[in-house]
């Protein structure tokens, strides 16, 4: 997936100006930045969501079209989204939840939706009780990972997450980023996603993208970039927090 | 042996390169029983059904996946639903030509699924109850929402006692605001709708007395029906539509955004802020509304029996006090009051109902507006029966 020369204003307020980004086949890219710098419309572009206001998508090698036309539809199948708040359908049990995309998209027959649907219900960590509750019905953690296990319904080449970790306690989110590592091991997926964690960001991704001055400052490992004495990033990277987080990996490790 | 599927060679949606469909291959000589092509969500809708012949043996056979160009996890689920169906034959099964990373695939697969079967044995989804289980449940939901309607009254009830005592506490600008929003500005269509009804009762009439030359009694029947019955309810039916629904939907998206607990947290008690200027402002506005839509309808009465009738409008309205007599206007505002408190009562308890989303929301706002509709009614009747009773 790339992203060339991306530029996004909302009226003459231009969030983004000459932007680069690209994932690679098979890697965690996390996208990181202050909070408004962009990251989540950054990824609504990503996902074809949006169009940017100059620039050019790639997806798979493709350049990616209108977003209304039916070869965004196509490319759009490829992508698993986990919102930022779940967006699952509140009408409907977290079973039904994960079959709509198969439903909509395959000519499975129901019991074999059914039973896809299931297994991805305990790939993402869900108790199989979970499978006829309604959303509200859930717990922020579960309703994360119910969530996931729609996004990954398609078994999509790529997993798009916004925010995985944002509304969980400690524990939640460790599982949460222990869950993406698994997943990504044992898929093979290619993920893209954003946070503020800084715990995430240490032990998830394989590269993280800056974002900041509407652009992508700086991409690396999180060692390189906690290397980096530019001040932008280190005021990221090198604060107290960040400290904790990293000294956190060490001792686990 | 499964036939080549006709649309082999098509490209699968969302992909870019051929995909292969997914097969099941059965070689009697080898026992082997090989799968080939794309084991992947998108190619396996078009998976034909497994070898008839193999259902026929319970010897051992090898399952080889070297044809294999792709696997994911839908694939991995099906090969593993194979091996599965093939051992629960009796024999015995080995996997050949599988790579690591597929063979790992399918070892997380399995073990994900060992989990899930063993606490899916417990459970299935929720049964459906049956027709006499549901008319059960019906009416002991019924008879809760009764009761807990009830018990809101009563909270209600004491509430405004409490206030009694402290009247300088009491929210009075919200009341303002319900005078406004639900008083003031359903004027326009309220009055539309009652000029339109007196239009409609002088017509109806008109053809009946003209056929007799009673044309004047039709400021009698106009003036009964609108100031005893039709502008009373009208301006109810208007009021429970407009102001019954928004009262559940407000507090109904404040339930679900947590307001009305942050409201409990803060020490203000919602019933105090959000449920009784509400209902002292409906109590107040609607008795008004009701002379203002009998006047309205009244007027609707007068351009009909004018324009049809040859009623003219300075007959109708000499006619007017011999007709109608101060009686019939007192008992139909005296309604209104009853009416206002139903629909506030209704619609803010409906509100408080809501629980989870915003399809909650909607389904408890459907069902103040309904509900409020079936109680102004019937208390309408029960008025009847009581004025009938007392001789009014």
């Amino acid at each position: 997936m790339e992203l060339r020369g991306i530029r996004t204003c909302f009226g003459s307020a231009c969030i983004h100006e000459g932007l680069d980004l690209s994932v690679r086949r098979g890697e965690i890219l996390a996208l990181v930045g202050a909070s408004g710098s962009g990251k989540s419309v950054l990824l609504r572009e990503m996902i074809l969501l949006r169009r940017p206001t100059a620039g050019q998508v790639r997806l798979f090698g493709e350049e990616a079209p209108a977003i209304d036309g039916p070869t965004a539809n196509r490319l759009r199948r490829r992508i698993g989204i986990m919102f930022q708040h779940g967006a699952l359908f509140n009408a409907l049990t977290v079973l039904e939840n994960i079959s709509v995309p198969l439903k909509e998209q395959t000519s499975l027959s129901a019991p074999v939706i059914r039973d896809i649907a299931m297994l991805k219900l305990v790939l993402a960590g869900l108790p199989t009780d979970a499978a006829y509750k309604y959303p509200e019905q859930l717990s922020g953690g579960m309703h994360k990972r119910a969530a996931l296990a729609r996004a990954l319904a398609m078994d999509p080449d790529l997993l798009v997450l916004d925010e995985p970790g944002t509304g969980l306690d400690p524990v939640g989110a460790d599982a949460l980023d222990e869950l993406i590592r698994d997943l990504h091991g044992s898929l093979g997926l290619t993920v893209a996603m954003t946070t503020h964690d800084l715990d995430t960001l240490w032990r998830v991704p394989h590269r993280v993208a800056f974002l900041a001055e509407r652009r992508i400052l700086a991409t690396g490992t999180m060692d390189e970039l906690t290397r980096s004495d530019d001040p932008r990033l280190a005021a990221f990277f090198q604060g107290p927090r960040a400290r904790a987080a990293r000294s956190g990996t060490w001792s686990r490790a | 042996m499964s036939p080549p599927h006709p649309k082999l060679q098509t490209q699968a949606p969302g992909d870019g390169g051929p995909v292969v469909p997914a097969r099941v291959l059965w070689s009697a000589d080898r026992r082997t029983l090989s799968i080939d092509g794309s084991w992947t969500t998108a190619a396996l809708a078009r998976l034909g059904p497994t070898p008839a012949e193999l259902n026929q043996s319970t010897e051992a056979v090898i399952l080889d996946g070297s044809g294999l160009t792709g696997l994911d996890t839908a694939g991995a689920l099906l090969v593993h639903r194979l091996v599965q169906r093939l051992r629960g034959q009796g024999r015995e099964v080995q996997l050949a030509g599988f790579d690591a990373r597929r063979l790992a695939l399918l070892d997380l697969v399995a073990e994900r699924l060992a989990v899930e079967a063993e606490a899916l044995g417990q459970q299935g989804p929720p049964p459906r109850p049956t027709g006499l289980e549901r008319l059960g449940r019906l009416v002991v939901e019924g008879g809760r929402e009764g009761f807990a309607l009830l018990s809101f009254c009563g909270e209600v009830c004491l509430a405004f006692a409490q206030s009694l005592l402290h009247p300088a506490r009491f929210r009075w600008r919200y009341v303002l605001s319900v005078l406004e929003h639900d008083g003031v500005r359903s004027i326009p269509v309220l009055g539309m709708l009652s000029f339109l009804l007196g239009v409609v009762i002088a017509y109806q009439a008109g053809v009946q007395f003209r056929v007799y030359g009673g044309n004047l009694y039709v400021v009698d029947l106009v003036g009964i029906t609108v100031l005893r019955e039709l502008g009373p309810l009208m301006t109810a039916i208007v009021v429970a539509g407009r102001s019954g629904s928004a009262y559940t939907a407000q507090i109904g998206t404040m339930q679900v955004t947590e307001e009305v607990d942050a409201l409990r947290s803060i020490g203000v008690s919602p019933l105090d802020l959000l449920v009784l200027p509400k209902i002292l402002g409906l109590v107040i506005a609607l008795p008004l509304l009701t002379v203002f839509a009998d006047v309205a309808a009244v007027g609707g009465g007068m351009a009909m029996s004018a324009l049809m009738l040859d009623v003219s409008p300075e007959v109708f309205i000499r006619r007017f006090p011999e007709a109608v007599s101060i009686n019939s206007l007192l008992t139909g505002v005296a309604k209104a009051p009853v009416f206002a408190a139903a629909i506030a009562t209704v619609g803010c308890y409906q509100g408080f109902q809501v629980r989870g989303g915003a399809d909650s929301v909607g389904r408890h706002t459907t069902a103040s507006v309904v509900r409020a509709l079936v109680l102004v009614i019937a208390l309408d009747a029960a008025f009847s029966v009581a004025y009938s009773w007392l001789g009014i």
